[in-house]
């Protein structure tokens, strides 16, 4: 999984890995996945340093991002990406377990494309998994510089 | 006749007789010229007592019994002016000179009598004055220069213990033991400056016990600007300034309280964001994996452990929706409301619309009354509460076979909006009604009616929020009504 992935999951908790990409497998969509497992190591992916020095140049299509990681927290990790010229068009979904409204106030403020709250229901889960995955990575046109779609 | 005609003379008479009688008698008993002073010791004594006008009636006759008794020729009136001119002008002079004397006296007389007479009155203002000073019971003594207590009113003997004559003479500061928060040297520095100073005081009583006492001092001069003594009035401040003391504490009390509560309300939020994130992730993964189980395992599963897997879910299902509402509920507590004039019938009409999916496929007649009034209030809250209302009589009346629900309003004479929610359903036991608005308090088994419990505490927390309150009415069988108040706009 180093370089190619269309989606860059940004998730601490590996059942909510396990989860998420089984909920893409149908769409086969698992294996366009990248997952980091902080704040910090998404930066890293997404400047392309440390582990990810040889790292594609293009940017993920869609980055789905956790808001409580370690290290460095999704609302940081969300921030930087927008004040980087480099980075700031990537869509970025906030996948949480918070309905706070404050996080999702904040959010917003820092340009979040969506927010989305994960359902403690299999079923919703699954299916709010696969629609992101299909309308981001697959519906949707990213920026110029992204991962190409493979047709 | 005569009589009356002499008696406004009867001085000057009667001394010119006695006078004529004694010169007489001393001329019978050989003592000769003794008429001239006798005579001259009668005018004078008419003119001292009498005034001006009988010593001119005493020099007339004391001339005439000189010329008749004793200026020859005797007993009669005929003279030789050379001898009486000279004895007539040493009786008209001596009687100017009485005279004036007499006058001068009677005029400083009369002046030492007025002056006494304004004494008098001013002794008697400034009695007055004095009883007046006695009647307040604000603190009043005058002290000299030299700090000597020189006039002590009876507020001063309430308030410092001391009477008059205990006070009056002793020194204030020995007496009273004034502290003060300023050197009381600076004070008497300001006072001889300015003319007064206003301040606080603590003195002691007679009893020994401090008193705080708000003290005005003012500077009285003499007529050269010199001072010449100190009015120093008083307010007993003690039971104020205990006050002032004892609110202090308390404010000091409640600003620690406050913060307590923040503190534990910040904690509060904590937890309830703790709840919110942490919980469930791991009850997200239960149902996941109870779901894939289902999913994968299915066949190689006999009937019980199928069973198992089906309760799991129903479980994490349920805990999801017992953390969604518990947050919920929470954050009707934490948000602030945002008060607008907010129609209630828009409202109902609106969750009537939301209702229509839980309710497909349900015989339920609606009665809405008379259209509900606006209110002041939170849009969203006021929704909720209308919205948990109706969908709980959607729920109790699922079992009959043709449910009834009526929105109305009780539009009183009083000050409260009063919204009831009424249902064919099931209904409950009045002696239970106490419980229906608490926290996770359910009068039905989960398998006859699904619920969390937190539907109808959320409806009292918001219509509290709003200053009104929530009561129900019901019979078990016959149905339920449910009432909410809020304050007419």
């Amino acid at each position: 999984m180093n370089g190619l992935g269309r989606i860059l999951l940004v998730e601490d908790d590996p059942k909510d890995i396990d989860i998420t990409l089984t909920a893409l497998e149908e769409y086969n969509l698992a294996n366009e996945v990248v997952v980091v497992r902080d704040g910090a190591e998404a930066l890293d992916y997404l400047h392309a340093k440390g582990n990810y020095r040889s790292r594609a140049k293009e940017n993920p299509a869609v980055l789905l991002l956790d808001l409580k990681l370690p290290k460095i927290d999704g609302l940081e990790v969300l921030q930087q990406i927008r004040s980087d010229e480099r980075l700031k068009l990537i869509p970025v979904v906030v996948l949480t377990s918070s309905q706070e409204e404050r996080d999702m106030v904040a959010s917003y403020r820092l340009g979040v494309n969506a927010y989305v709250v994960k359902p403690v229901d299999f079923h919703e889960f699954v299916n709010a998994i696969k629609e992101l995955g299909v309308f981001w990575a697959v519906i949707n046109e990213p920026p110029p510089g992204s991962v190409a779609r493979r047709r | 006749m005569s009589m009356r005609a002499l008696r406004p003379y009867g001085l000057a008479v009667l001394a010119i007789a006695v006078a004529l009688g004694l010169a007489l008698a001393g001329g019978h008993l050989g003592l000769g010229n003794l008429e001239i002073p006798l005579f001259l010791i009668a005018i004078a004594v008419t003119i001292w007592y009498g005034g001006a006008g009988q010593g001119v009636a005493a020099v007339v006759a004391g001339a005439l019994c000189l010329d008749y008794f004793f200026t020859p020729p005797l007993y009669s009136f005929e003279v030789d002016p050379k001898d009486l001119v000279p004895h007539v002008g040493v009786f008209v002079v001596f009687a100017l000179v009485v005279g004036w004397f007499a006058a001068r006296r009677r005029r400083i007389e009369r002046e030492l009598r007025r002056a006494l007479d304004q004494l008098q009155e001013e002794v008697a203002v400034r009695m007055r004055q004095a009883s007046l000073l006695d009647l307040t019971h604000d603190t009043i003594f005058v002290r000299d220069m030299n700090d000597t207590i020189t006039y002590w009113n009876r507020g001063a003997e309430e308030v410092l213990g001391w009477t008059a004559e205990q006070a009056v003479g002793k020194r204030a500061p020995e007496l009273l033991r004034t502290v003060s928060s300023r050197p009381i040297e600076e004070i008497r520095a300001e006072l001889l400056r300015t003319g007064r100073w206003a301040g606080e005081l603590t003195k002691t009583r007679a009893d020994g016990a401090q008193v705080v006492l708000s003290t005005r001092w003012s500077l009285q001069r003499d007529a050269d600007g010199q001072p010449l003594a100190i009015l120093e009035t008083h307010n007993d401040i003690t039971e104020r300034k205990r006050r002032e003391d004892d609110i202090r504490k308390l404010n000091a009390q409640l600003e620690r309280r406050a913060l307590e509560l923040e503190a534990s309300n910040k904690e509060l939020e904590a937890f309830t964001y703790s709840v919110s994130h942490d919980l469930r992730a791991p009850l997200r993964h239960v149902a996941a994996y109870a779901e894939l189980l289902q999913k994968t395992a299915s066949s190689d599963l006999d009937e019980r452990s199928r069973r198992y897997v089906t309760n799991l879910l129903e479980s994490a299902k349920k805990m999801g929706a017992l953390i969604d509402d518990l947050l919920a509920f929470s954050r009707i507590g934490r948000a602030e409301t945002r008060m607008t004039l907010v129609s209630l019938g828009d409202l109902l009409r609106e969750v009537l619309h939301d209702i229509e999916r839980e309710t497909e496929g349900l015989d339920i007649t609606w009665k809405v009354g008379a259209p509900l009034p606006s209110v002041h209030g939170d849009r969203s809250m006021l929704k909720l509460v209308l919205f948990n209302l109706v969908s709980n009589a959607v729920k109790f009346t699922r079992t009959r076979p043709h449910a009834a629900i009526e929105i109305g309003c009780r539009d009183g004479a009083s000050e409260d909006v009063v919204v009831f929610v009424r249902d064919n359903g099931v209904g409950f036991d009045m002696k239970y009604a106490s419980k229906l608005f608490g926290v996770f308090q359910r009068l039905h088994l989960p398998e006859d009616f699904e619920g969390t419990g937190i539907g109808l505490a959320t409806v009292q927390r918001i219509v509290a929020r709003h200053g009104g309150r929530v009561w129900a009415e019901g019979v078990v069988d016959s149905g339920a009504t449910f009432y909410f108040s809020v304050p007419k706009p």
